[in-house]
């Protein structure tokens, strides 16, 4: 008796284990309002990285790479090459290339010609139906493969269509021929797919077809969205505020109400649950009895149930946790309860359904079965004749060789070409593709140095004006621009918070949100206030927009009610006019709004900066930054980017974000390092602080002299429309006016060519736009309602520079860059200013590309599928149409132009200071051990590049092929859709 | 050139033009003749402003002239005269068709409009330009209609177009699905139109709507049916008009409608087709007014699909399905409306609302901007979490009242357990039979294949079958 509740309560114990553990594995995000970029398969960060895609299809059953024809569309392109293809071969683990898989032919051989064009995989029956159908086909893409070496009757084909069809349909038989000989067993292989564990109720949709899931789903999905509505709903779910399980019981137990077939026993279930009151956990463990789930594979059912609808599980998980910012949190162990009624809903359904179709519940039965069918439907599957002539036929092989082969030769031919599956080809496919762009990018960097060199001959001029915009790589090409337009300027980047950590509330906001990196949890408020004479006239502002706001609640409201619907839809002929102007004319008609909206605008604003108080927090006393604070943030952001001197008459510092409409991913534009926020209030508040006397002369006593004569000025780039707007302009001094005209037109002319380069990547824009339409282009993006893709957003990232602008000024990067200031020289023997900013750099910067990566790869499991059929649900998040799981992840539009590689990060720096960085640092150390992000440094002064690998440096000693040069960026996009290699754009140099 | 003519030509345009398109995308997509995406737009563009253009001039025509009737008589296409039998075509302009033929070409070109920017480089994007040329010839035809056969054809022309719209996306399983039980609502409820229209020419010998609804102009004349003819009838037409405008008992189906792109749902859902039930009984009103049984029972059915409406769509969480459903209460006044015999205030409220709904229903994806803004100007968040159904009322009472809201009325399930259960069960015997039939024919058991491909091969594979063996035959384009 006694034994029996300890063996119950440690049950129990392993259960909330459990449901602690697969919590990792849901994805990580919260309700849709902020959307932070993160890595999707965060869960196997401690694995290497091909490790972990494969644990990721077999979890989420996510595609670890893009398809095999999609790898030879590229390699078509050039974008592969031979040489990538055998320098990654080699890297495989274990392999054996020089051996001899059958007389003549080496491994490499063999795996090169597998690799040449994708292999088909179809099943016996598909084959015959098709071979049947198409063999007249064939010989045309017999003569496309590349590199077969041919023996001299297949050159004779060439000439020869008739010929080449019997001698194929002679080598195809021969092969089928030894598959029927030697009856060879496919599925000793790969055996490991096969016993993998599956839920009871994915047992029998196997077996019979039975879809319990999809019953289940639907009943959970509409009761999850309704437990956690953030404020949607008109009516709230009674009794929520007792939490899931309550609520459940109370809801489904609710009198006069019907349940579907499967369900009618819920009610009578959960009125016995409510009689002898049993909690969540009490009744997860009675239904993992009838599932007949034991301690080994409890951990494992658990998992899988709750993937059945990752997304809702994802985001209950995140409300549980105390830090996120959601309006309506939930308590902790909802989790728990959601996996509970999952549980019991699937064992309804499951007696409900072996009731109907008069079948016993014996799982053990169902598995042998299953088994049975597989092994039956292994050597169907992969009909292993097909699979040796497309190989033979590559190799020249002739159909009298194949006929001669002995049984062990013939089984040693299969084995190796089964050993060299898909997953694999695929695995140095991707590679080989990574490798190809990181050679093309060392080598640009390589030989754009003699540039670099050239131009520091020339006499040096002190800068203009230096601007500092964030590292994002959509800033990569404004940045350019700005360099072309005025070559004596000087461009930064630093993280998009400019070391300023707050939480931030605009003067027409509601909330304080905050304006920093995710992983920093800021202590700071900053609000905008109204300028104080300004202060009568706004209240008179901010009570007309309350008007409004009220005006269009009642209306939102109001049109799904009763009467006010009936008012409102009678009047509602008025609302054509806006409608169709706005679908016709949508940048005139928003221009027309926004002219109208001012009358609510609030007028002229300044930060509250100053704090009074000695401690940060949200009274009006104790809202910004101390002196000291503020001289922390100025000399931490100027020590990182290396500006200590030579400081030109104006700084312009400049925060980015994004606007567009009909887009609930519209957070995931903006500015990561705001934590999906807009950055100009980050840029406004530190251009405030370095020129504020008192910081200043705080900066001096530490050793930072500031000439009196610097003015830093903030500002706010719109990446989606390309408008930059400046805050505080009253505050110039008369002195620096002058300049900052020139700034503004010069960033003016920036702008333009920063969108007419965008507009290359648009179908929508023509190839011959002009700069002005280009602007007017974009423009009218931002303001479409239609527009699904307001901007390409990070798309295409693939490289992060850290260093001195120096040495990557005027090389042409495409867009496709993070540019991390950095100048070693300022920096300590230990390389304290690089392990701060690596801290940063990696994991974000990693995190937005194996964000996009995996939604690249597979659209539909690690992505959230196309935006067109999205419905917004509870506030939480998106489904895809009426009901279905929640989908995280970025969607098939944002990531369609992208191309899914690791970042690769080129640092300047030494290997003894990287190395130590690596050590010290736990995050970085996984994400570069286990091969999530590519690193390499280098050195500008000796020109060399060295290449982190299997745990060291090795020198990039490959010979310098030479680049274009090019006066603009424009005359080398000028006309291009597609990705450009890199050039050096001479016009851009200092 | 005379008035008659005048006005014929302009009359016809209204029809012609629409099939012109049709013709046009549909022809092109028999023979693969793949059109680029901006001339799809521009065509479509061009021939619905032609279009409108047309029903502006007549009704500028018929305003001049003080004109209020105009019936275009296209012929008999089907006449057998000893069964009584004619497929008569007639086409006719009032007070009533006039607006709403308007309406339906305003709102179908704006969102034709929309949708060439949203669907941009959708693989779909031709079949659903096919898709809306077949839905704008229904909704032509069916405003137009002189005779029950000639309103029959454009409203299935509406009900198949919607449904391959819900199912637009057809690599995913759950829009097909949905798609189909649409479909099937759709097909019952024509069932009842087709018995209608059987009944009528019964008694009056001819479909045409003058014979039995009179032959003044909307809505003054009189039916000339008995008043349980009318009963009869107008009975049928109701369930007709009940499936199309997804009125109670046949609601469920509004929410999985939800599954197409936004603009379909918007212009289908939201305000087209959803009316086109209350359309219908406009333009039998006489035949209502000659059976108050008939008034009662229609006036019952408005009001309770109102007040259902707006219970689901104070519950549901999804802003889809809440307009959805917020439009339904409307239309559930409008039959109300109809019911009561206020026929130019449901004109007005039933057109108010199209264009109402149309427009929250293409903003719906910027919902949480638009929250945000809210609760900006408010200065506070909006919650609603005190919000109670009538607190007044006992727990248990106020949860069986929200539970009947959240699972929409139970009306699937009702429907589910009467009608659908039994069907599906007769399918599954006949598959049953059909495989067992097979097994015996092939000699062994046949089964599906299921090996498991990259997502998109198994697109190619589907796509192109030559593409498994063709190793380079790379025509599926992603664009």
């Amino acid at each position: 008796m006694n034994s029996n509740v300890v063996s119950h309560q440690s049950r129990k114990a392993e259960i909330l284990a459990c449901v602690e553990h697969l919590a990792h594995y849901l994805p990580s995000q919260g309700p849709i309002q902020v959307f932070v970029h993160h890595n999707t398969l965060h869960a196997f960060e401690s694995l290497k990285f091909e490790e972990a895609v494969l644990r990721g299809k077999e979890h989420f059953g996510g595609e670890p790479y893009w398809s095999e024809a999609r790898y030879h569309r590229e390699s078509q392109c050039g974008r592969i090459s031979h040489e990538d293809l055998v320098a990654e071969m080699q890297l495989l683990p274990s392999n054996s290339i020089d051996a001899e898989v059958m007389p003549g032919i080496r491994q490499s051989k063999l795996r090169m010609a597998m690799l040449s064009a994708p292999i088909k995989e179809v099943s016996a029956s598909q084959l015959d139906w098709l071979v049947s159908e198409t063999l007249g086909e064939l010989p045309r893409f017999l003569f496309e493969q590349q590199d077969a070496t041919l023996s001299p009757e297949w050159h004779e084909c060439r000439e020869n269509p008739t010929k080449a069809r019997r001698l194929l349909r002679d080598l195809y038989e021969a092969c089928r021929y030894n598959t029927e000989k030697f009856s060879f067993n496919a599925k000793s292989i790969n055996d490991d797919t096969y016993s993998r564990y599956r839920r009871p109720s994915e047992l029998v949709n196997h077996l019979y077809g039975w879809n319990l899931d999809g019953l289940v789903n639907e009943l959970l999905i509409r009761f999850c969205a309704a437990f956690l509505d953030q404020g949607f709903a008109g009516l709230q779910l009674p009794g929520r505020r007792d939490g899931l399980w309550l609520s459940f019981l109370e809801l489904y137990t609710a009198p006069f109400s019907l349940l579907p077939d499967w369900a009618t026993s819920l009610k009578r279930a959960l009125a016995r649950i409510q009689d002898e009151s049993l909690n969540a956990i009490d009744v997860l463990e009675e239904s993992l009895q009838f599932f007949e789930v034991t301690d080994d594979t409890l951990d494992e059912f658990l998992t899988r149930s709750a993937m059945v609808l990752p997304g809702w599980a994802g985001v209950i998980s995140q409300l549980e946790e105390s830090g996120s910012n959601a309006t309506i949190k939930v308590p902790h162990g909802t989790l728990l309860q959601f996996l509970s009624i999952r549980v019991l809903l699937d064992r309804l359904a499951m007696e409900y359904t072996c009731r109907q179709q008069d079948i016993d519940i014996d799982y053990a039965r169902y598995r042998q079965e299953l088994r049975r069918e597989q092994e039956l439907r292994a050597i169907q599957e992969k009909d292993v004749g097909f699979l040796v002539f497309q190989v033979a036929k590559r190799l020249g092989l002739l159909p009298e060789k194949i006929r001669s082969m002995a049984q062990s030769d013939w089984g040693a031919l299969v084995k190796e070409i089964l050993k060299f599956d898909s997953l694999t080809r695929r695995r140095v496919l991707h590679c080989a593709y990574e490798r190809n762009y990181r050679v093309a990018i060392f080598n640009a960097i390589r030989v754009h140095q003699q540039h670099i060199e050239s131009a520091s001959q020339r006499p040096q001029t002190p800068p203009v004006y230096q601007t500092i915009f964030c590292i994002d790589d959509r800033e990569e090409s404004i940045r350019r621009h700005l360099e072309e337009v005025e070559p004596q300027c000087e461009t930064f980047g630093a993280a998009g918070f400019f070391a300023v950590a707050m939480n931030y509330r605009g003067v027409a906001e509601a909330h304080y949100r905050p304006q920093c990196p995710v992983n920093v949890k800021p202590s700071h408020y900053v609000r905008e206030e109204p300028v104080f004479s300004a202060v009568a006239d706004d209240e008179k502002r901010s009570r007309r927009r309350k008007r409004v706001g009220q005006f269009s609640l009642l209306a939102h409201a109001g049109s799904r009610s009763l009467l006010g619907g009936a008012i409102t839809s009678i009047l509602g002929s008025f609302a054509t006019f806006p409608l169709v102007a706005r679908i016709l004319a949508p940048r005139i008609t928003s221009k027309l709004r926004k002219r109208v909206g001012s009358i609510v605008q609030p007028p002229s604003t300044e930060l509250h900066l100053e704090r009074q108080a000695s401690i940060p927090g949200m009274s009006f006393e104790s809202l910004g930054f101390s002196h000291d604070e503020m001289a922390n943030i100025v000399i931490r952001l100027l020590q990182d980017i290396g500006l200590l001197s030579g400081y030109s008459k104006l700084v312009a510092i400049i925060g980015h974000g994004s606007s567009s409409l009909n887009n609930p991913h519209e957070s995931a534009y903006n500015c990561g390092a705001c934590c999906g926020g807009r950055g100009g209030a980050n840029a406004r508040a530190f251009a405030w602080m370095a020129n504020h006397p008192k910081v200043r002369r705080l900066i001096s006593e530490r050793g930072l002299v500031i000439p009196e004569d610097v003015y830093f000025i903030g500002g706010y780039h719109n990446t989606c429309n390309d408008q930059i707007q400046y805050y505080d302009l009253d505050r110039v001094p008369a002195s620096h006016r002058s300049l900052f005209r020139k700034l503004e037109s010069d960033l003016h002319e920036a702008r333009r060519r920063n969108a007419h380069e965008r507009c290359r990547r648009f179908e929508s824009a023509s190839l011959d736009i002009t700069l002005s339409e280009a602007l007017n282009h974009v423009e009218q993006r931002s303001e479409d309602l239609s527009q699904v893709r307001p901007e390409y957003n990070h798309a295409t990232n693939a490289l992060c520079l850290v260093g001195s602008r120096k040495w990557s000024r005027g090389l042409f990067l495409d867009r496709r860059s993070f540019l991390v200031s950095y100048e070693p020289s300022r920096d300590d023997e230990r390389g304290t200013v690089l392990e701060r900013i690596l801290q940063a750099v990696i994991p974000v910067c990693g995190g937005i590309n194996l964000e996009y990566y995996f939604s690249t790869v597979d659209p539909e499991v690690y992505g959230c599928g196309s935006k067109l059929p999205h419905n917004i649900t509870s506030l939480v998040g998106v489904m895809s149409g009426a009901a279905s799981d929640l989908r995280p992840g970025l969607s098939a539009q944002m990531v369609e132009i992208h191309e899914p590689m690791r970042l690769l990060f080129v640092v300047q720096s030494d290997a003894k200071t990287m190395r130590r960085i690596i050590d010290s640092n736990a995050a970085i150390n996984s994400l570069v051990e286990n091969r999530w992000v590519q690193l390499a440094i280098f050195d500008p002064k000796s020109n060399e590049i060295l290449v982190y690998e299997n745990n060291q440096f090795v020198t990039w000693d490959q010979e310098k092929v030479p680049i274009p040069n090019v006066k603009k960026s424009q005359e080398w996009y000028q006309g291009h859709r597609d990705p450009l290699p890199c050039a050096s754009v001479v016009g851009g140099m200092q | 050139m005379s008035f008659t003519v005048l006005i014929t030509y302009f009359c016809l345009g209204c029809v012609l033009f629409p099939a012109l398109l049709l013709v046009v995308l549909g022809l092109s997509a028999l023979i693969s003749l793949k059109i680029r995406e901006s001339l799809v737009v521009v065509l479509t563009q061009w021939i619905a402003s032609l279009g409108l253009v047309c029903a502006f001039c007549v009704l500028g025509l018929m305003l001049s002239s003080g004109e209020r009737f105009v019936t275009i008589d296209v012929g008999d296409w089907v006449s057998i005269e000893q069964e009584q039998f004619h497929f008569h075509i007639r086409f006719i302009f009032d007070r009533l068709s006039i607006p709403f033929l308007i309406l339906s070409l305003v709102l179908c070109l704006t969102v034709a409009t929309f949708t060439r920017r949203y669907l941009h480089r959708e693989p779909g994007f031709n079949r659903f330009f096919l898709l809306y040329a077949f839905f704008l010839n229904g909704i032509v035809l069916s405003s137009v209609a002189g005779t029950i056969e000639t309103l029959f054809f454009g409203w299935e022309l509406v009900g198949v177009s919607s449904a391959l719209l819900v199912a637009f996306f057809v690599d995913r399983e759950s829009p097909v699905q949905n798609g189909q039980r649409v479909w099937g609502i759709y097909r019952f409820a024509d069932s009842a139109f087709l018995l209608g229209a059987l009944a009528m020419h019964h008694f009056t010998g001819h479909g045409d709507f003058a014979a039995f609804v009179g032959t003044e102009p909307w809505p003054e004349s009189q039916s000339a049916l008995t008043a349980n003819q009318a009963f009869l009838v107008g009975c049928l037409l109701l369930v007709a008009a009940c499936g199309k405008s997804a009125l109670v008992p046949f609601s469920g189906w509004l929410a999985r409608a939800m599954e197409g792109p936004t603009p379909s749902t918007a212009i289908f859902y939201g305000a087209l087709s959803i009316h086109l039930g209350a359309y219908l009984l406009l333009r039998v009103s006489p035949v209502l007014e000659s059976s108050i049984g008939l008034r009662v029972l229609i006036v019952a059915i408005g009001l309770s699909t109102a007040i259902t409406g707006w219970l689901i769509s104070r519950v549901g969480c999804d802003v889809k399905s809440v307009l959805a459903y917020a439009s339904l209460t409307q239309v559930g006044i409008i039959v109300v409306e109809i019911g009561v015999g206020f026929y130019y205030l449901a004109l007005i409220h039933l057109v108010g609302h199209a264009c109402l709904r149309t427009m929250q229903l293409l903003r719906a994806p910027t919902l949480i901007t638009d929250y945000q803004a809210i609760e900006n100007a408010l200065g506070n968040r909006l919650s609603n979490q005190d919000v109670a159904i009538a607190g007044w009322l006992p727990r248990s009472v106020q949860v069986s009242i929200y539970r009947f809201g959240y699972d929409r009325g139970y009306m699937d399930l009702i429907l589910d357990s009467i009608f659908i259960k039994s069907f599906k069960n007769f399918f599954l015997w006949a598959d049953r039979q059909e495989r067992r039939w097979a097994d015996f024919l092939c000699g062994e058991t046949t089964q599906p294949s299921k090996i498991e491909l990259h997502p998109e091969e198994q697109l190619a594979l589907e796509s192109d079958s030559e593409s498994i063996i063709g190793a380079t035959s790379y025509r599926k384009e992603v664009q």
